[in-house]
């Protein structure tokens, strides 16, 4: 297990140029996620990249190696349910979960329905001179966190297969 | 006076509210969690308290479309369930305390027994069937999870589902009952409804409703539906059977659930409908029932071997007693039924708890290892006097009364039925009212001679309980010998008001209002001070009973012989169809195990019941439009063509996968020509997503699973032709409509930033991307859902792949 899924190593080409990719992958992401209100993109849309970036990972690099090289630590038993990094996944989707939900609730407290949306714009910010800020965007980052969590769960548990 | 509407919902609110405090409530508090349940039980039986001495209906609407709503109503019999659930709730979660000190699982076995308490408080107060079958079933759920409480018992298994295949099962036969019944009143009342007691209800119209049911032929078959519901559920023959294999639950469960509670409501269920079904076949039915179920399971509870297996068939035995009594006629019998809810409760509930301080501190439950335990255990020698001669029907304990009454129906019945020229065989009632009865004097003799007699070597040291243990049943003792001495003071002219006036108001629930005559609200009980003979009955059984315990071991042992034979068994039964259903040959076909004989057959369905649909919906097919086809889209629409094409003639996975992954891309295309970029990026990413996803389990398939015979490549052609022409057939009728674009305009005004605004405002999108306002603003509900599901599909992937070698299958 610990020298990837793969039974061959993959080749020194997919090694690099996956270095260089999932970078590149993580950052269109997160523009996607934030500019997803007036352009395409979208929590959902960014969620499934950033999971692409993850797979990637996973298949040229092995499932240990997000824990080993990243985290620093030594992966136990492997992708068991109650340790390890499928537990820190499960916290990802389950804190997104609560984001989305609790901003739906934070515009109860405001006196307005569950969920509803509000837009606020600031004036004289440098660079921007006007910048508008969604509430939506907080929705958008709790998708994103239930998708990246769920998918990254999914993919860590059928690849322990 | 009207019964408080706080109250009486916080009584369905608080113990469902304790019970899911319970996990947070067990971490601070550990074992001692115990005591918080109790308190919320004692607070549940405060509530109960305070609604003594009100009668009448509070009404919460819950689904008004279909007249469903959670109507409750409080008389004497509602009272009475209630009382119990609440008053022995406290007393089994204190015991408990001591019992389940050091066992597993204490956390969810004591939200488990909180819910239950909550769900018997609710069938005891509901007043619309749709309410009262709901928790009804929730009582079956809890009582199955609390006697499967020790998860790695085989027994405890086997019994857990026993009980909930039998009970749940009977279950339907009443909801379809009820479902009769709500018919019937569409036609008695006027208008269809599921209230059963209040005003404009079933039993405020009692007459009508039998008329009804009568001229439509329905009554027997109503009666047996409600009697099944109330059979199962109450352990009448011939489905006594899951209530013995329920013992392997902790006992304070037994005691709780299967003496005190929820085996009583079944015989609540019959004494509320009582005052609307009465006629002469539910005599018939019930008093046969309840006869037969009290003088069988009596006589198998003397073959017990096992303490808690002879409590639990004299539990059955003394259903039937109650079952017997609210099916003969009149005053008596209601009374009769009534007043042995009351002592069974108690003596039973203060025996369980002394077979689990028995079973405790001597180590064992066998009947043929015990004896003179009065020695070590002299608190609990005295309860189990007391207990055991009321359930023996001694006088003056407890359970004389009601048993006196039982013969004092049983001979009325007999007499003017065959006064009025019916057969003799209606003496039957009586004679096997006291047959049943001698082997009932016998068992509890013979549970009693537990703590008398000679103590065997074998047993070795027996430990002194813990307070917590022999409080309650001291207590549940004392309430007994209190009722029971209530009785001789009685005869001096002394009542004992409450318990009297109680059970008087417990009759009023239960008796006919044309029917029977008199003693409403009166009941008072004494020791007999002349002759009859339905004391001559007692007598009669007394003195059989005694002479013949000296022979117990050979009644016993010839009992168990009758009792090998398989086909006399109703469990052979339940065990033959249970086998049978479970290794069918028709379930070898139907799950092959395969994914795709499972594919193939939801396919068709789908396939079958859409195009169905459209045929019996008179729907024809649009014509094809061909216009505004860009030669651009032609072209893409072309090579996805192609390219499925290719998916089905790939040598390979590798190759499939890729000219696959070509269908998946022209369409993210064709959303682009289409002018829709969301989701077209949502489309490429996905797949991609899917075909990184196919590379790391592609190598671990064969690379080619060799040809396929031609029938099976002619099954699958055809199958894809079905479901390609389902939904070739659903898009062509899904663009052909042209609804008026009401929401869409308002999308499309509303989403983005509106020309005037001021800083803040919340009344529109404020987004340039209406796809991703209506995701996140005007439909964030549903993309709520929506996540939720992709949560949940995770949670499922780690439970079913990761944790499936826990539980169960070790």
């Amino acid at each position: 297990m610990s020298g990837g899924s793969l039974d061959r190593e993959p080749t020194v080409i997919a090694r690099t140029v996956t270095r260089l990719v999932v970078p590149v992958i993580l950052v269109t992401a997160v523009a996607l996620l934030l500019q997803g209100h007036n352009l395409p993109g979208g929590g959902f849309i960014a969620g499934v990249l950033t999971t692409t970036a993850f797979a990637l990972i996973y298949i040229i690099y092995g499932l240990d190696y997000l824990e080993t090289e990243l985290l620093h630590r030594r992966p136990t038993v492997p992708f068991g349910t109650g340790t390890g990094i499928v537990r820190e996944y499960g916290n990802v989707f389950a804190a997104g979960l609560a984001v989305a939900g609790g901003g739906g609730l934070a515009a109860v407290a405001l006196g307005f329905p569950f969920l509803t949306q509000g837009v606020a714009f600031f004036e004289g910010v440098p660079v921007y001179h006007e910048f508008e800020i969604a509430s939506a965007v907080v929705f958008d980052l709790g998708v994103y966190a239930v998708v990246v969590g769920a998918l990254l769960t999914i993919l860590a548990v059928v690849g322990a297969e | 006076m009207q019964p408080s509407r706080t109250a009486l919902l916080a009584l369905l609110v608080v113990p469902f509210l304790g019970a899911g405090l319970t996990p947070l409530v067990y971490r601070v508090l550990g074992e001692r969690t115990a005591y918080y349940a109790a308190a919320v039980a004692a607070v549940c039986l405060g509530l109960v308290g305070s609604l003594y001495g009100t009668t009448g209906t509070v009404v919460v609407p819950w689904i008004p479309s279909y007249g469903v709503s959670l109507a409750l109503y409080v008389d004497g019999l509602a009272l009475l369930v209630g009382t119990l659930a609440s008053g022995v709730g406290v007393l089994v979660f204190a015991y408990s305390g001591g019992y389940m000190h050091g066992e597993p699982g204490q956390a969810k076995y004591y939200a488990t027994l909180l819910a239950f308490m909550g769900s018997m408080l609710g069938v005891a107060f509901a007043a619309d069937l749709i309410a009262l079958f709901v928790f009804w079933e929730l009582t079956s759920v809890s009582s199955f999870l609390l006697i499967g409480h020790y998860q790695d018992a085989d027994a405890s298994l086997y019994a857990a589902r026993k009980s909930m295949l039998v009970t749940v099962s009977g279950g339907l036969f009443m909801l379809v009952g009820f479902l009769v019944l709500h018919d019937a009143a569409g036609a008695a009342l006027g208008e269809a409804t599921f209230r059963l007691a209040g005003e404009g209800s079933m039993l405020a119209n009692a007459d009508a409703m039998v008329a009804e049911l009568r001229t439509r032929g329905l009554l027997v078959p109503v009666l047996a539906l409600v009697g099944l519901g109330a059979a199962t559920k109450s352990a009448q023959v011939p489905f006594h059977i899951w209530l013995p294999n329920a013992m392997e639950a902790p006992t304070p469960v037994s005691a709780f659930l299967h003496s005190a509670t929820m085996v009583k409501a079944g015989v609540y269920l019959v004494g509320r409908f009582r005052p609307l079904l009465f006629t002469d076949e539910w005599l018939v039915l019930f008093a046969a029932l309840g006869l037969a179920t009290m003088t069988v399971t009596a006589i198998l509870a003397v073959a017990a071997s096992d303490i808690k297996e002879l409590l639990a068939y004299s539990t059955a035995s003394h259903l039937g007693l109650i079952v017997a009594g609210f099916g003969l006629s009149g005053v008596l019998g209601a009374e009769t039924g009534a007043f042995h809810i009351l002592n069974h409760a108690l003596f039973k509930a203060a025996l369980f708890l002394v077979a689990g301080i028995v079973a405790h501190e001597a180590g064992t439950r066998a009947i043929d290892d015990l004896g003179g335990l009065y020695r070590d255990l002299p608190v609990t020698a005295a309860v189990t006097v007391v207990a055991a001669l009321g359930m023996a029907g001694l006088p003056p304990f407890n359970g004389f009364y009601s048993k006196e009454l039982l013969f004092h129906a049983a001979w009325e019945v007999a007499t003017e039925a065959v006064a009025g020229g019916g057969s003799p065989l209606w003496w039957l009632i009586p004679a096997v009212a006291v047959f049943g009865s001698v082997f009932t004097f016998l068992y509890s003799i013979r549970f009693l001679m537990l703590f008398f007699g000679e103590k065997p070597e074998a047993l070795g040291e027996v430990h002194s309980p813990p307070v917590a243990m022999t409080a309650p049943a001291a207590l549940l003792g004392a309430l007994a010998l209190a009722v029971g001495l209530g009785g001789v003071t009685a005869t001096a002219g002394v009542h004992l008001a409450p318990v009297e006036a109680f059970v008087g108001s417990v009759v009023d629930g239960t008796v006919v209002a044309a029917g029977d005559h008199g003693g409403h609200g009166n009941f008072s009980y004494h020791l007999p001070t002349k002759v009859t003979p339905y004391l001559l009955m007692s007598a009669l059984t007394v003195g059989v009973g005694a002479a013949a315990y000296p022979s117990f071991d050979r009644i016993r042992d010839g009992v168990r012989a009758v009792r090998a034979v398989d086909p006399l068994r109703p469990n052979w039964y339940y065990d033959g169809t249970v086998h049978g259903l479970d290794r069918s040959a028709a379930i070898d076909i139907v799950q092959t195990g395969q994914l795709r004989t499972y594919v193939v057959a939801l396919s068709l369905v789908t396939a079958a019941l859409t195009l169905g649909a459209y045929a019996a919906a008179g729907t024809g097919l649009p014509a094809l439009v061909a216009a505004g086809l860009e030669p651009a889209l032609v072209v893409v629409l072309l090579v996805a063509v192609v390219g499925a094409v290719a998916v089905g003639a790939a040598p390979s996975h590798i190759a499939g996968v890729l000219t696959l992954s070509i269908v998946g891309f022209m369409v993210a295309i064709f959303y682009i020509l289409a002018s829709a970029p969301d989701l077209a990026l949502t489309q490429l990413v996905v797949e991609t997503l899917v075909l990184v996803i196919f590379l790391l389990v592609l190598d671990k398939l064969p690379a080619f699973y060799g040809s396929i015979p031609r029938l099976r490549a002619l099954r699958d052609g055809l199958v894809a032709l079905a479901v390609g022409a389902t939904v070739t057939v659903t898009v062509l009728l899904s663009t052909a409509a042209t609804p008026e674009d009401v929401i869409a305009a308002y999308f499309v005004e509303n989403a983005p930033v509106p020309a005037e605004h001021g800083p803040v405002f919340v009344d529109a999108g404020g987004g340039g991307n209406i796809v991703n306002v209506i995701l996140v603003d005007f439909r964030a509900f549903d993309t709520l859902g929506e996540i939720s599901v992709v949560a949940m599909a995770a949670l499922s992937v780690v439970t079913l792949v990761a944790m499936r070698e826990r539980g169960e299958v070790r």
